[in-house]
């Protein structure tokens, strides 16, 4: 019972902005109080841009958050954690190292025989035995993680943190790995059961934790914490488990999908100041015009589970969700509940011919108030010509809240899809479309522009 | 139980001979070293006696070659600490890049006196100081873009590992040998071997000068080179030549190729198939017992020179709750400040004295100096136009065919690290065979200087053009004035202004060289910056040799950020292949 006393860790009131001195920027995290102790497998649930990695680092004491305080067993971090161990993302193996130097990285200062014992230990843990002298190069994705995971666990640290420790391999070797850690956790025998670990895997959250730890976007903060008493090992059929999975993905929608209608949809795509709101534009997700289509194309009549689409087309739930937003944004498509629904006008223009899906592309975006503001601001211009320099300060101006650069890309990929602007790569012009109907046949049959890369 | 795998031990069959090359080898080592240190501890003789026979050759070339080393290990020392204090000083980073910009523009004449007249005076007894201002001046040529180079990967390395340094409490030490110079490597070796030729580039001036009608020379390849020029010694000249690709190619060979291949051991990406492509070299000495024992000794030595680091400990990084944030490194920033101080004060006692000497220039002294800066640049301009001519076609056809591409490559690295200075003589006196005169015959000299500039990026860009792009201008029967319209020249062009860069920052210092000549001793003149620098270091002149000297980088500065930089990140934009 003791240690229910004295927590592991215990974050008291965390925020955290990458603001350079003099400037500002958006927290990144906000007010985010949570407490680990020991025995609790704790999952980090969240979309991309949610702070979920910050938080893991703050709580290894990689980075010391702006505001608030970081304790370990009762005593105020300074530095890095003693107990926490990381395993990263994309493995972050030395490749001039053997396994055998990559593992024994950490315990470096203990005496050789020491180390040789544990080395087999961890080793064997993770099924590596054999590869002790192999390098990463010569591995696959799921064996080097376990080389990661094996460096980690061999410092016999209190607290695994593990940051999106499947997200960079297959789905059958994640699914494998999954459940072999699953094992490890259920293991009474084993020393480490105390684990925090960053995913945006539904699944895999009510797999391993005994509390999920649901977090929001802008700024990164707690919204639920979700306890999970199922006994190990879990059974992703089983209706307990599905249960909660259907429960997360609730409070996911949520925080993340407008459910009402289009006109309210501004106060959860971008939270805006209220007094600017009369100037402020909504926001456009970074997605581009056939991310959008093929998404209405692929949805079909019925309403579909948001999750089920991300889970349909392999792709990250935050992903989805970006593109159903914008698709909603430009009224193509209804969000009841978790569900996404095509309207009335996004069966037409599923239905609808290339020239014409263009025009109602064209129409929606229009009534932007984004579509406004980069119309108007072309047609003050001089030779109504706006260089790429002015549209961006402009937008910083407007939605201080976003990424200038992005939401740049993504203007132009719509504006030009739908033929309201044209932009001069050469000169970095912008200019009305329709100024140009000289050479308005040859841009005609434009197929949509290449995608934007994700972030 | 775990099944563990110990190192395999390679065979030791045919190690015995192999022993005792490596002990001979070490042996020789041993027996230069004493050598050279014989030499730089004689009596000081500012103007040695050149011995042009064939007997005393190796010496020479003994000589150079530890000159050259102990160059670029000071190269490689400013490397590593400028550009890490570059790299973690945000304040002083900007500073630091434009001082290194400027420094690697001016000629290295303009350093010479700098170090000549104190050295020489430090060591009055002995040949150090001379020795030492040869080797400051070789390291001048090498050290700048090993240090952009370095400054650039450790901006490059990624994320992740310096994460994992901060986890794993890794200090500086370890930091700097755990991470960031194997991530540094590749970049950093490539720059040596370029580096290493830019040595060799002044070796006639750095081994045998004059500064104020005082002639320096120093026993080397550079120098004999110097006095079988101006005798007119023929057979001499060949030896030279002969001796110097001899130290280029066992360099390239012994050195540069063995550390080339073991460097591919720190490429990050995941799909090369690394370690297995060992040279013989390699093999050969993996199965010798002494290489053995080498290795072995310099694993042992490691493990002491770069201790594992400590794991956080929790007195460390653990206070009571309500502990007030600790004030840091109080003292630390209080001996920065000094330091800085310090730095400042000199650079102002630099500025200044720089600013009483040019005071000291006419107006018309100016007037000449701006008639001579424009003729150099037009012999700049017109040599890398015409090497554009040439190189671009060629580079072209081998940089698209691999089979020749791998038989020219040696060729060209051996030409571009071959010092062509020591071959202007001979060229000079082809000009002047054909009627030539050396105002016009510069350009072919410069020419000669910085063309494989232009050719080694033109054909590694040509190397680079993707597959589908060719197969595309095919298909599309692209040909003539069209195809290179339209496919090559855009397709080689970030290659060819980076070659362009290099080589007019090259083509001014070769103006050096290339403007005035002794040869049969006959001088020989042309008129421009790079021989009224010559001049004026002759002279001893030293406001003059200044402002030629000042004007001179702020051309190469200016142009560079003016012209080429913008080219460059133009061509960036518009003309590479997204991957």
């Amino acid at each position: 019972m003791d240690s229910a006393s004295t927590p592991l860790i215990e974050l008291r009131h965390i925020g955290h902005d990458y603001a350079a001195a003099g400037q500002q920027s958006e927290p990144v995290l906000s007010d985010i109080n949570l407490t680990i102790r020991e025995n609790d497998a704790v999952a980090l649930l969240g979309p991309s841009g949610c702070g979920k990695s910050t938080l893991l680092r703050v709580m290894a004491g990689l980075i010391s958050p702006t505001q608030g305080e970081v304790f370990y067993k009762g005593m105020l971090l300074r530095g890095i954690s003693p107990g926490v161990s990381m395993v990263f993302q994309n493995f972050a193996l030395f490749p001039w190292l053997t396994v055998h130097g990559n593992v024994l990285l950490p315990v470096g200062t203990l005496p050789a025989a020491e180390q040789q014992s544990r080395l087999e230990k961890v080793l064997n843990t993770v099924g590596l035995g054999a590869y002790e002298y192999a390098y990463p190069r010569e591995l696959s994705g799921g064996m080097k993680q376990r080389v990661g995971i094996a460096r980690a666990l061999i410092a016999e640290p209190e607290v695994l943190a593990m940051d999106e420790p499947f997200s960079a391999l297959d789905v059958l070797t994640a699914e494998t790995l999954r459940g072999e850690i699953g094992r490890l956790v259920a293991d009474p025998n084993h020393p480490l059961r105390t684990m925090v670990f960053v995913t945006h895997n539904i699944t895999e959250a009510v797999f391993l934790a005994t509390r999920i730890v649901v977090m929001a976007a802008g700024p990164g903060r707690v919204d639920v914490v979700v306890p999970n008493t199922l006994p190990y090992p879990r059974d992703p059929d089983a209706p307990e488990f599905k249960q909660i999975v259907e429960r997360l993905h609730g409070i996911l929608t949520h925080t993340n999908l407008p459910e009402t209608t289009p006109a309210e949809a501004g106060r959860v795509v971008t939270p805006i100041d209220e007094s600017r709101r009369r100037i402020a534009p909504v926001s456009l997700p970074y997605v581009t015009p056939a991310e959008v289509l093929g998404l209405l194309a692929l949805m079909g009549d019925a309403s579909t589970d948001v999750f089920e689409l991300a889970e349909r087309f392999g792709k990250e739930f935050g992903y989805v969700v970006r593109v159903v937003k914008a698709a909603e944004l430009l009224e193509f498509v209804q969000t009841p509940q978790h569900d996404a629904l095509l309207t009335p006008l996004g069966q037409r223009l599923v239905a609808a011919s290339t020239a014409d899906q263009k025009r109602m592309v064209r129409e929606q975006l229009l009534k932007l108030k984004i579509f406004e503001l980069l119309v108007r601001l072309i047609k003050v211009q001089e030779n109504q010509q706006l260089t790429a320099e002015e549209l961006l300060r402009e937008l910083q101006a407007a939605l201080p809240h976003e990424k200038p650069k992005l939401l740049f890309r993504t203007l132009l990929s719509w504006g030009r899809y739908a033929e309201i602007i044209s932009y001069d790569q050469r000169r970095h012009l912008i200019r009305n479309y329709e100024s140009r109907g000289a050479q308005r046949t040859r841009t005609a049959a434009a197929v949509p522009p290449a995608d934007v890369a994700q972030s | 139980m775990a099944i563990t795998l110990t190192r395999p031990v390679p065979e030791r069959r045919s190690a015995v001979w192999l022993d005792a090359l490596i002990l001979v080898g070490f042996a020789a080592f041993l027996f230069g070293a004493a050598s050279v240190a014989r030499e730089w501890s004689q009596p000081r003789n500012l103007t040695v006696d050149i011995d042009l026979s064939l007997r005393s050759l190796p010496k020479y070339a003994l000589y150079t070659f530890a000159r050259a080393w102990l160059a670029y290990l000071l190269s490689l020392l400013f490397t590593l600490i400028v550009a890490s204090w570059a790299f973690y000083d945000e304040r002083a980073r900007r500073f630091i890049l434009v001082a290194l910009d400027i420094l690697q523009s001016l000629p290295v004449l303009a350093f010479l006196p700098v170090f000549e007249l104190p050295l020489i005076a430090l060591f009055p007894h002995s040949n150090v100081g001379l020795e030492l201002v040869c080797v400051l001046a070789m390291f001048t040529g090498q050290v700048w873009n090993m240090t952009f180079s370095y400054y650039d990967s450790l901006r490059g390395t990624p994320p992740d590992f310096r994460m994992l340094g901060k986890l794993y409490n890794f200090n500086w030490w370890n930091r700097f040998w755990r991470v960031e110079l194997p991530f540094g490597a590749q970049g950093l070796l490539y720059n040596s071997m370029v580096s290493m030729a830019g040595g060799w580039f002044f070796l006639t001036i750095t081994e045998a000068s004059t500064i104020g009608n005082q002639a320096y020379r120093v026993p080397g390849l550079g120098s004999y080179m110097s006095v079988a020029n101006d005798r007119g010694d023929v057979r001499a000249v060949i030896y030279g030549i002969i001796a110097m690709s001899l130290v280029i190619v066992v360099v390239d060979r012994l050195i540069w190729g063995p550390l080339v291949s073991w460097s591919r051991k720190f490429k990050l990406d995941d799909f090369g198939t690394g370690g297995s492509r060992k040279s013989r070299l390699q093999l050969w000495l993996a199965r010798s017992v002494a290489a053995q024992q080498i290795g072995a000794f310099l694993q042992r030595g490691k493990s002491r020179l770069i201790p594992p680091p400590k794991p956080p400990t929790a007195a460390e990084s653990l206070v009571p709750p309500g502990t007030p944030p600790a004030q840091r490194g109080k003292f630390n920033r209080g001996l920065y400040y000094v330091l800085l101080f310090v730095l400042v004060l000199l650079l102002a006692k630099g500025a200044q004295s720089i600013w009483l000497l040019l005071a000291q220039v006419r107006g018309s002294e100016w007037l000449i100096i701006l008639r001579d800066a424009g003729l150099s640049f037009a012999r700049v301009l017109a040599a890398v136009l015409l090497g554009t001519l040439w190189t671009v076609p060629f580079g072209i056809w081998i940089g698209l065919n691999p089979k020749l591409s791998n038989r020219f490559q040696p060729f060209i690295q051996f030409v571009a690290s071959f010092p062509s200075p020591m071959i202007y003589p001979a060229l000079l006196l082809l000009v002047l065979a054909v009627g030539g005169t050396l105002q016009w015959g510069a350009v072919l000299l410069i020419l000669f200087g910085t063309q494989w500039y232009i050719l080694f990026n033109v054909a590694g860009a040509a190397a680079a053009i993707p597959n589908d792009i060719v197969c595309c201008a095919d298909i599309l029967r692209l040909s003539g004035w069209r195809r290179w319209q339209k496919f090559l020249i855009p397709a080689i062009l970030p290659g060819l202004v980076t070659g362009w860069i290099t080589a007019a920052g090259g083509a001014w210092n070769a103006t050096i060289v290339s403007e005035i000549l002794t040869v049969h001793g006959h001088a020989y003149e042309a008129t421009g910056l790079g021989a009224y620098i010559s001049h004026a270091t002759d002279a001893g002149d030293f406001s003059r040799l200044t402002a030629a000297s000042l004007v001179m980088a702020l051309i190469v500065v200016v142009v560079n950020r003016s012209v080429w930089k913008r080219i460059q990140s133009l061509a960036n934009e518009r003309c590479r292949f997204i991957t």
